[in-house]
């Protein structure tokens, strides 16, 4: 495979959370606010990418008993400097995000293609691939969290959108809205668009 | 009978061996981070702290360093620290630091009180972990600001406020609730009411 393909294939084709149905607990928990799922994105990417790179780099050494252990150290550490990060340069989003950077941590996603990928894979295709996931993921985040801040609280990134005479649908701001924008985004894209494809 | 020489990666000894290497690198690169943002986030905090309580009392925050050393002054008695503001030889206030507990964890806050401590100034939150968009909006303006010059006596007593739905507040001592947060905003309550009474209590106020 070409790294173009890796890439679509990992963003698009096999998209971990419309084809997988991974990272679904994240995908609720941030999405009310564009510019949080934005962060959160930037962060997952990071987080892949390099714990993709270095579990691929390290593979053939890592026990195979305890690779999980390993993995879960790697990616731990990865997220704790996504967090100092953010706390250092930029404290208020950081501020907004709270315990949910931490949370990268637990992201199915990651482990997941560490364990399908990263662990079979050479360094440069695997972090592709970490990229290419992080930004199928992050896509799915800011689809769902548009939809969600525009009709729960009329506005986009903070900005007034739409005025006052927009009635603010709490039901947006709140986690179940969440698994309605997430049903109705996988409905759309295997239903009507892969039809289409044939 | 030949006896194949056993390689060290296939002993017992080396994923034990494997797992030291790889968590002494990773603690080692985090420990380096760590300490290279340390200054900048403990700059920030205090910095962050400072402006909220001249917030509070509506002193400038341009340059929160100089105002703070030039109105605010920290005092403790027993072990309650607070800080007292002083604007041209009068007193404003005190500001008193405050925790609870929030729904998912500590919630701390600062609160400020008229000097005869019967009425509340301002409330601020300094720090929460509530859920992003829903009881982390505890410190949204629209919230935070419904503590502004509230009475803080009822009856000569210390008022517990009671929580009625976004946008229905009807007498003084009622606050208006956080949609899909209720748990934070009773936290909120709660803790205004259990932390100001024993510092009401330590500190000896009366109101006879």
């Amino acid at each position: 495979m070409s790294k173009r393909e890796i890439f679509m294939n990992s963003a698009f084709t096999e998209n971990s959370v419309w084809k997988q149905i991974l990272g679904i607990c994240s995908a609720l928990a941030i999405t009310n606010l564009v510019r949080n799922s934005l962060v959160m994105g930037l962060g997952v990417i990071f987080t892949l990418a390099l714990s993709s790179l270095t579990v691929s780099l390290i593979r053939s050494y890592i026990p195979k008993r305890i690779r999980m252990m390993v993995q879960t150290l790697i990616i731990a550490s990865y997220v704790i400097i996504v967090d100092l990060f953010l706390k250092a340069f930029m404290p208020e989003i950081s501020k907004a995000l709270g315990p949910y950077v931490g949370l990268i941590i637990t992201n199915c996603i990651i482990m997941g293609r560490l364990e399908a990928f990263a662990g079979k894979n050479s360094p440069i295709d695997s972090m592709i691939d970490g990229i290419g996931t992080g930004v199928g993921y992050s896509l799915v985040l800011i689809i769902i969290s548009f939809v969600r801040e525009l009709f729960g609280f009329g506005t986009l990134f903070g900005f007034q959108i739409l005025g006052d005479w927009w009635t603010k649908w709490s039901i947006m701001v709140m986690a179940p809205s969440a698994f309605f924008m997430l049903a109705i985004l996988i409905w759309i894209i295997k239903g009507p668009l892969s039809a289409k494809k044939g | 009978m030949t006896q194949e020489k056993k390689r060290f990666s296939d002993t017992r000894f080396y994923p034990i061996f494997f797992m030291i290497i790889v968590s002494v690198i990773f603690v080692g690169i985090l420990a380096t981070f760590y300490e290279l943002t340390a200054p900048r986030v403990k700059a920030y905090q205090q910095e962050s702290n400072q402006k909220i309580i001249l917030g509070l009392f509506g002193l400038p925050t341009q340059a929160p360093q100089q105002a703070f050393d030039k109105f605010i002054e920290e005092k403790q008695q027993d072990d309650i620290v607070y800080y007292e503001a002083i604007q041209q030889n009068r007193l404003l206030g005190f500001a008193f630091p405050i925790r609870g507990k929030g729904l998912w964890g500590t919630i701390d806050a600062v609160v400020a009180v008229s000097p005869d401590f019967t009425k509340i100034i301002a409330f601020d939150v300094i720090k929460q972990n509530e859920t992003p968009g829903l009881g982390g909006r505890i410190t949204e303006k629209k919230f935070k600001n419904q503590f502004q010059n509230k009475d803080l006596l009822q009856n000569n007593e210390l008022v517990k406020y009671n929580l009625v739905a976004e946008d229905a507040v009807e007498d003084k001592y009622e606050i208006s609730q956080i949609t899909g947060a209720t748990l934070s905003s009773r936290a909120v309550v709660n803790m205004l009411y259990n932390e100001l009474k024993d510092i009401k209590e330590s500190l000896g106020v009366s109101y006879e």
